[in-house]
């Protein structure tokens, strides 16, 4: 009798999801899903909208990375202007990513990562939280809170809101840099630098402990996706895109965001509303790809500051070629973090960056537009096509989460037949089996962000849809 | 986390589109306004309650928590004292009750306000719409009145901070 396990919904992720494992008769793992429950359609409800508008709807997508929308969806815009907008402009944006990848990346770290990570996959679940690792370990409870803070701080100071700000516009920013807001920026980077680097530095000492985990968690040769700039080094907001293969051989280069298509496609599955992407030459499901932090490092020559260069050296002897185990994103997200402070302390030092001229202007140009950036998850692209009047006749978007899916599935069935033993699972195997996801840092709502306390429900379902065994932690 | 001049902290939540959910940032727009000459007094106003809150909580002398109450008469003003929650009740990170908060402040920086109060209106829609009801409405006058009066006692008497946590 074949069995099917199911995790629902899967905890300390952003938004709501749920996993089955479905056993054979013998009680093995055959087959694992991760499921996205959720239906947005924000592509259909764009449609009619003004293209000028799509900057400001278009971050209501995310709570975490508004950010990353607001500037894909602007670079979109500007392709349909055909407008070049002032380098300052470009630096702002480059420099309020970069806030938003380091408030997210603390949160993913911190908040939802730590708790297994400090105190062990196996620790007592009502304990596993935000409060358990402050409890355990405060100083780094509170380098958390600190550097999150940090990051949200400052993207209220840049564009007046830490959540959905409407400061990134079609053409630029709305308002140059002030002198103040760029001192206290800088007066906050040293605090900043200090609690990353306790997290950095915890993270390399304990990280050995987890080798078995390190094993299983979506540890497999895939092809990798990000922006890259010419000189090799690491890109979040403008470039064009590297693919490369399991090997490390660059398969795609210098792709922008309107060739985006040429080498993207996006296959649907039955049981998800999040739709998986793929290299088009090798098909679907051969040619998924990762993005995101392990991505972009594995796709990077160098990280383009002097101390994320020194870690990145490091990172990258963790194996020969690419870095394969998903369970290293979390290594990955520490030093994009740490690179991002020291980007924003070099942006903020751009004797341009007080420049008033932030803003271009024109009509519509073009009937189409793409625009791509990295959101802290991964490759973001929105693709839109206009009327003469500039009314949204058609939008898609290709999110990092699709584009992590196959993997985040195929890394849920090698946990779990490493796991699920004769049918049995203890509370300790659902929570790595859930881990593996953690690891990808997928954002599946992009809305609402509150799990609050909800429970997770794990049920053993035979063929017949009988529940015969059913663990629930509340 | 003394040496901060401010002494109250007034702490609002809720989704301005969600009709009467939009009450606590309303209170919070309301004090903001009528402390604005009052250097003591801090008004912030978020959609969720986060962590990095519970560093702002840890500062002061006196919070006052502003929230609607799904459960509550639509209209109905309390004003209950809050006590920090043991930590092990939810898994939340991106939105915590007013208890997690304070529980999560003394965990990271062994600091508790010596005040803290939770005032909540029972909310009578929470559907789309950036409209009270009325019985909500009503309750407004009074809400604020509640804050007024709790919050000029805080800034003007001086507490102590228990031991444990000074």
């Amino acid at each position: 009798m074949s069995q099917t396990i199911t995790i629902d919904p899967v905890t300390r992720l952003e938004g709501h999801g749920k996993i089955t494992i479905q056993l054979n008769s013998q009680g093995e793992v055959e087959d694992a899903h991760f499921h996205v429950t959720q239906v947005r359609g924000f592509e259909r409800f764009a449609e009619g909208r003004p293209y000028y508008e799509m900057p400001s709807l278009m971050a209501r997508i995310c709570g975490i990375c508004p950010v990353s929308h607001l500037i894909a969806s602007a670079k979109a815009c500007e392709a349909i202007m055909s407008v070049r907008i002032p380098h300052t402009a470009a630096q702002l944006r480059r420099m309020l990513n970069l806030a938003q990848m380091v408030q997210s990346h603390a949160l993913s770290f911190f908040y939802l990562a730590s708790p297994d990570l400090v105190l062990g996959m196996e620790s007592d679940p009502k304990a596993r939280n935000i409060f358990g690792v402050a409890a355990a370990k405060p100083e780094l409870g509170r380098a958390g809170v600190r550097l999150r803070r940090f990051g949200q701080h400052m993207i209220e100071l840049l564009a007046d809101k830490r959540i959905h700000p409407g400061w990134v516009v079609p053409g630029g920013v709305t308002e140059p840099l002030t002198t103040a807001k760029r001192d206290e920026i800088l007066a906050m980077l040293p605090e900043a630098h200090a609690n990353l680097g306790l997290a950095l530095g915890w993270y390399k000492q304990f990280a050995d402990s987890f080798k078995p985990e390190i094993e299983v968690f979506a540890n497999f040769p895939s092809l990798y996706m990000g922006l890259i700039n010419e000189d090799e080094s690491i890109e979040f907001t403008d470039g064009a895109l590297r693919l490369i293969d399991a090997q490390g051989n660059t398969i795609e280069e210098g792709i922008t965001a309107s060739r985006y298509t040429e080498v993207i496609g996006e296959a649907v599955e039955p049981y998800s509303y999040t739709k998986f992407a793929y290299y088009k030459p090798l098909g679907y499901p051969q040619g998924s790809y990762r993005v995101g932090p392990l991505a972009r490092l594995n796709i990077a020559k160098r990280m383009g500051t002097p101390r994320a260069d020194k870690e990145m050296a490091e990172f990258k002897q963790l194996a020969a070629g690419p870095v394969e185990s998903s369970f290293h994103y979390h290594h990955a997200r520490l030093i994009e973090a740490l690179y991002g402070l020291e980007k924003i302390e070099q942006i903020l030092t751009d004797p341009l960056i007080l420049d008033k001229h932030v803003r271009a202007s024109a009509g519509v140009n073009r009937l189409e537009g793409a625009g791509q950036a990295e959101a802290p998850r991964g490759t973001l692209n929105h693709h839109y096509k206009v009327d003469e009047n500039g009314k949204i006749t058609w939008a898609n978007l290709v999110i990092a989460t699709g584009q992590n899916n196959n993997a985040m599935n195929k890394g849920v069935l090698q946990a779990a037949k490493a796991y699920v033993k004769d049918g049995k699972f203890t509370e300790g195997v659902l929570n790595r089996v859930e881990a593996v996801v953690r690891t990808f840092d997928p954002c599946l709502s992009c809305s609402t962000h509150a799990y609050g306390q909800m429970p997770l429900v794990l049920s053993l379902v035979s063929a017949e849809g009988e529940v015969v065994d059913r663990v629930v932690r509340s | 986390m003394n040496g901060s001049p401010i002494r109250c902290l007034i702490l609002a939540c809720g989704n301005t589109l969600r009709s009467d959910d939009g009450v606590g940032p309303w209170l919070a727009a309301w004090a903001e306004e009528r402390f604005r000459a009052e250097p003591r007094v801090r008004v912030l106003s978020r959609q969720q309650w986060t962590p990095e809150l519970a560093e702002e909580i840890a500062r002061v002398e006196s919070v006052v928590f502003i929230d609607c109450a799904a459960d509550l008469e639509p209209g109905l003003i309390r004003l209950d004292p809050v006590e920090p929650a043991a930590g092990t009740q939810g898994l939340a990170t991106h939105q915590l009750g007013a208890a997690e908060l304070l529980g999560l402040g003394r965990e990271l920086y062994d600091s508790l306000p010596c005040n803290a109060l939770l005032l909540t209106i029972g909310a009578g829609s929470t559907e789309l719409g950036e409209e009270f009801s009325d019985a909500v409405k009503e309750a407004l006058p009074e809400a604020c009145r509640l804050i007024e009066e709790t919050v000029q006692q805080y800034v003007t008497t001086l507490r102590n901070r228990p031991a444990n946590e000074a």
